[in-house]
């Protein structure tokens, strides 16, 4: 328990040197704010206003730490720069779009990741191996944004399917969880309106976990297969299959719990790009084309720490899952 | 590398093939200018043509060769890679060697250091740097990639150091009287060799995906340079057009370079396996 504890509480230090690192980063951006938002006839007052309400003068540390204090107490990340309005507010909205499509893409890898890995290593050196092998290949191998433009033009053109991009307009839901809240209502319209736009950009970034929770399985399962209690379970008389199932999964869960939850990052990596293409209308595609794409800092800087804030909060509760999937950790 | 391992490494049909496809790719790289049949960023009679004796795979809507921006582009988008990767390995192996050779407080700061930039997804990060450096050329690219995999070539030489450290030909060779920096360059660094070998082949692959992401996001070299990323760039544009197998050229490219050196490292990780001789 301590431990668990020792490891929730290292985490608020980490969080602190990230947001640092971000705010460090984009502060680095060569220019001034100012100058780029005023041509160069702007009246000089009108420029030290901004300058005041978005408090750039302040020394650096002094904005960091005003910073860090508005995001904990009120969730408050500025006001960006080219419309003026709260990020937090944006942020809050956009997140749920990406924690939708992140999530369907972990199901979706982790589905067919554990299945094909579990397969590949029940049989292996099969077709049915090789075929696993050459979906794990293609899977880190694959651009993630090429990916996406070809499963787009498969579906509108070669299938001639009347695929639409970003999501729908779901009046009446009280979140932005369009797909989970459509389903949880039995607004099923809805619910199929948005699976069906959701499921080309959630296979797109699926690929890369999937391809590595199926090598990570496959290899795990080999490794505990071969093992004496796998024996002496398969010479009792236990069939094949319960044995795999019951037996050598269970104890081959570790290792898979531990990169399926390492491959948040590569989702959260990945939405970055998917999103752009299929203008979801996530942090990814918010960070870019409202941020990076207008130099409007406390976009990037709201939106990346959100980001980066989601990524360790996951890997710790990956961390303190372990104890669940592994009694034997309890005592650690 | 050995030759015992060499074999082992040739003998696998995907590792000879993984080394065959990187060996093709660097060869184009090299030799741009001879194998390409214009200049990438000439404008040609056509615009948009398709594939024909002249342009064997067309020209875009700069009316630039395909042909030839795409083994023009191995060299941008091959030389970025590596350029990275050795960035990386530059800083991360003298950090990794000395934080698990060391330990202590400067082992205690370095690892606290991994742990923020690795809490970074690895995109994200690589935007925020590019971000912070002005973006807008291939050297922006390649600082961003290459900071980002710091991190983690650290973790990997400092735990094979860990490793490597409580051997006893280790022990033999302060024994004899060496000097640390002697016992950690002579010693240590190439009974580490492996892994960072492997490391860096798998890293190469990243490095390419990664690097094409920034590019394609606009953070990399302009828009009319011959890269595979920004290449494919472009090709958004022409998802609902007639043009769109331009998108594969740059994104086969990219692919086919990728799983070439996926392949290599997997079977370079077989070699270095001693399980597995």
């Amino acid at each position: 328990m301590t431990c668990a504890l020792r490891r929730v509480l290292l985490t608020v230090p980490l969080l602190l040197a990230v947001s640092l690192v971000v705010f460090a980063l984009v502060d680095a951006l060569p220019g001034d704010p100012a100058v780029r938002r005023f041509d160069v006839h702007a009246n000089p007052e009108a420029v030290k206003a901004w300058r005041r309400e978005h408090g750039l003068d302040d020394p650096f540390l002094v904005r960091w730490g005003r910073y860090v204090t508005g995001v904990v107490t009120r969730f408050d990340f500025g006001k960006s720069y080219a419309r003026n309005l709260p990020v937090g507010e944006d942020l809050a909205r956009k997140f749920q779009a990406t924690f939708e499509l992140t999530v369907c893409a972990l199901l979706l890898a982790t589905a067919v990741g554990v299945a094909v890995g579990v397969l590949s290593a029940a049989f292996p050196r099969s077709p049915l191996d090789v075929a696993g092998n050459l979906l794990a290949l293609g899977g880190i191998s694959l651009p993630v944004f090429w990916l996406g433009m070809l499963l787009w033009i498969l579906c509108t053109e070669v299938l001639g399917l009347a695929y639409r991009s970003g999501r729908a307009e779901a009046p009446g839901l009280a979140t932005g969880l369009y797909l989970f809240e459509s389903l949880a209502r039995l607004k099923l319209d809805l619910f199929f309106e948005q699976l069906g736009r959701i499921l080309l950009p959630a296979l797109a970034l699926s690929t890369i976990p999937m391809a590595v929770i199926t090598r990570m399985t496959r290899a795990a399962v080999l490794d505990e297969i071969g093992k004496d209690y796998a024996v002496t379970a398969r010479a009792k008389g236990l069939g094949r299959a319960r044995v795999l199932l019951r037996h050598v999964l269970r104890n081959a869960l570790l290792p898979i719990t531990t990169i399926t939850g390492l491959q948040f990052g590569q989702l959260l990596s990945g939405a970055v790009l998917t999103e752009t293409i299929f203008s979801w209308p996530g942090l990814g595609s918010y960070v870019v084309e409202e941020g990076v794409l207008a130099s409007d800092t406390p976009v990037i800087v709201g939106g990346i720490l959100l980001v980066a804030t989601t990524f360790v909060l996951v890997n710790l509760a990956v961390d303190l899952l372990y104890t669940v999937v592994d009694p034997r950790l309890r005592r650690a | 590398m050995k030759g015992r391992r060499l074999r082992v490494l040739l003998r696998s049909k995907t590792a000879a093939a993984g080394a065959a496809v990187v060996a093709l790719v660097v060869l184009a790289a090299a030799f741009a200018d001879v194998i390409a049949t214009h200049d990438p960023e000439t404008r040609q009679a056509e615009f948009r043509a398709p594939p024909s004796a002249a342009h064997w795979l067309g020209t875009d809507e700069n009316g630039f060769d395909v042909f030839s921006r795409l083994v023009h582009g191995a060299r941008a988008s091959l030389g970025a890679a590596l350029a990275a990767v050795a960035f990386a390995l530059l800083a991360g192996v003298p950090l990794g060697l000395c934080a698990g050779w060391y330990g202590g407080w400067l082992d205690s700061v370095l690892m606290r250091f991994v742990d923020v930039l690795l809490a970074f997804p690895s995109v994200l990060l690589a935007v925020a740097i590019a971000v912070g450096l002005g973006g807008g050329s291939l050297l922006t690219v390649i600082l961003a990639v290459g900071v980002v995999m710091v991190p983690v070539f650290l973790r990997q030489v400092r735990a094979a150091v860990l490793q490597v450290k409580t051997q006893e030909y280790v022990a033999a060779a302060r024994a004899l009287g060496a000097r640390d920096r002697r016992i950690l360059f002579r010693t240590v660094l190439p009974n580490c060799a492996g892994p960072i070998l492997v490391l860096a082949t798998l890293s190469t692959g990243v490095a390419i995906l990664d690097a094409a992401g920034l590019s394609f996001l606009g953070l990399g070299p302009p828009a009319t340079s011959p890269e595979w990323g920004v290449m494919l760039t472009k090709g958004v544009r022409y998802l609902k057009q007639k043009e769109q197998w331009l998108l594969l050229p740059p994104g086969l490219a990219i692919a086919v370079t990728v799983l070439g050196f996926n392949l290599l490292g997997d079977g370079l990780r077989d070699a270095f396996d001693p399980r597995r001789r």
